[in-house]
């Protein structure tokens, strides 16, 4: 075996005959195009995580008779919901900028591999605490509502409202959550691949 | 950066190619592919030159940011336009100097490294680039021990695929 991978090692580098030589003409122009690394993907969809959070929380406002009856019944709890999310979504992105900024492809491939997971779980902690945060905060807004405005709720029967209510969390959640599932799976399969491969020969 | 850097920059890129090109080589199946992948570690070792300080070789610099790419940064396009594949590409051996067993031998060598996973494949770049231990575990941050177990485990693991 020894011998044979010293008759590869001799034949492999014979290749840099053949290899290609690109000029400098060919190497400038490529300084200037952008890269399409996974670091970057990686952080164009947790924008775009944080901005779909945002818009979810702060930007879907209906006016309707039975919106301002359901603030009503809130009353306070909305002003401090408002302010928790707040402080957790800039929590989140400072975290998540702060490990950003630490991925260097100088640094060892372990290290590495490890900075860009540290990144992305960033935003998996971020993506848990709002479907937690939407599930405890939705059912209490829900009692409230009940207590206090039951004539807002259309259905007259209230076992039937509230498994509606069960219902619709659920299919929200399971799609969110299949849809990360896939996003993620697609984009960090191989590398989780490798990096358990290295951790294995870790120092 | 200014326009001394970037002369600097693609003058040791231009007389280092060879790295790149055959990192592309061992992670990518077709020409399309291997652009990209040398586009992209290009990029790469542009972006990270400002921190190059000139303490160790550009080209030791280079395969750690080459093989970084290959082995995490990197996303294989869906482009799967084949130009060239590993074999033929690889396989160039003079007939003269070489009798059909070992080519034969050779082409099998070459199949079972593709063959081999991300990792053990940048192990093994570095042994056919005649680096040792301690270079390589320089480069892949792992200790030296490591390095030559996780070797001789590869070459246990070439042997099967080889002798099924």
């Amino acid at each position: 075996m020894v011998d044979e991978l010293e008759l590869l090692k001799k034949d492999w580098q014979k290749q840099e005959a053949h290899l290609p030589k690109l000029t400098k003409k060919d190497l400038y122009p490529m300084l200037l195009k952008k890269s399409s690394s996974i670091v970057k993907w990686i952080f164009l969809i947790s924008m775009a995580e944080f901005a779909f959070w945002i818009f979810m929380a702060f930007g879907l406002k209906f006016d309707s008779e039975s919106v301002s009856n359901v603030e009503n019944a809130l009353g306070d709890t909305e002003i401090i919901s408002t302010v928790i999310h707040f402080s957790a979504l800039i929590f989140f992105m400072a975290w998540f900028y702060k490990n950003y900024k630490k991925i260097e492809s100088t640094d060892s491939p372990h290290i590495l591999m490890r900075n860009i997971l540290n990144t992305r779980k960033t935003v998996k902690y971020y993506i848990w605490f709002n479907i937690i945060f939407l599930m405890v905060g939705s059912t209490a807004a829900y009692a409230l509502v009940v207590k206090r405005s039951p004539d807002t709720i259309a259905v007259e029967s209230p076992m039937l409202a509230g498994l509606a209510f069960v219902a619709i969390m659920a299919v929200f959640i399971g799609g969110l959550l299949l849809f990360y599932r896939l996003i993620y799976g697609i984009l960090l399969r191989r590398l989780k691949g490798n990096y358990e491969e290295l951790k294995k020969l870790e120092i | 950066m200014d326009k001394a850097q970037q002369e600097k920059f693609v003058t040791l890129l231009e007389e280092n190619q060879n790295i790149v090109h055959k990192i592309c080589r061992l992670y990518t199946n077709n020409q399309d592919q291997h652009n990209d992948l040398f586009q992209e570690i290009t990029i790469q070792l542009w972006r990270a030159f400002p921190k190059f300080r000139g303490d160790s070789k550009f080209s030791t610099w280079m395969y750690r940011v080459g093989l970084n790419t290959a082995i995490t940064l990197y996303r294989k396009s869906k482009r799967t336009v084949t130009t060239q594949d590993f074999d033929s590409v690889m396989f160039r051996i003079s007939s003269e100097e070489y009798d059909d067993t070992i080519e034969q031998q050779l082409k099998l060598m070459y199949s079972a490294v593709k063959e081999l996973n991300d990792i053990e494949k940048a192990l093994v770049f570095l042994y056919l680039e005649d680096k040792n231990y301690r270079e390589i575990s320089e480069t892949m941050g792992i200790s030296e021990v490591n390095a030559r177990v996780k070797m001789n485990r590869v070459k246990g693991k070439l042997k099967k695929i080889l002798n099924p």
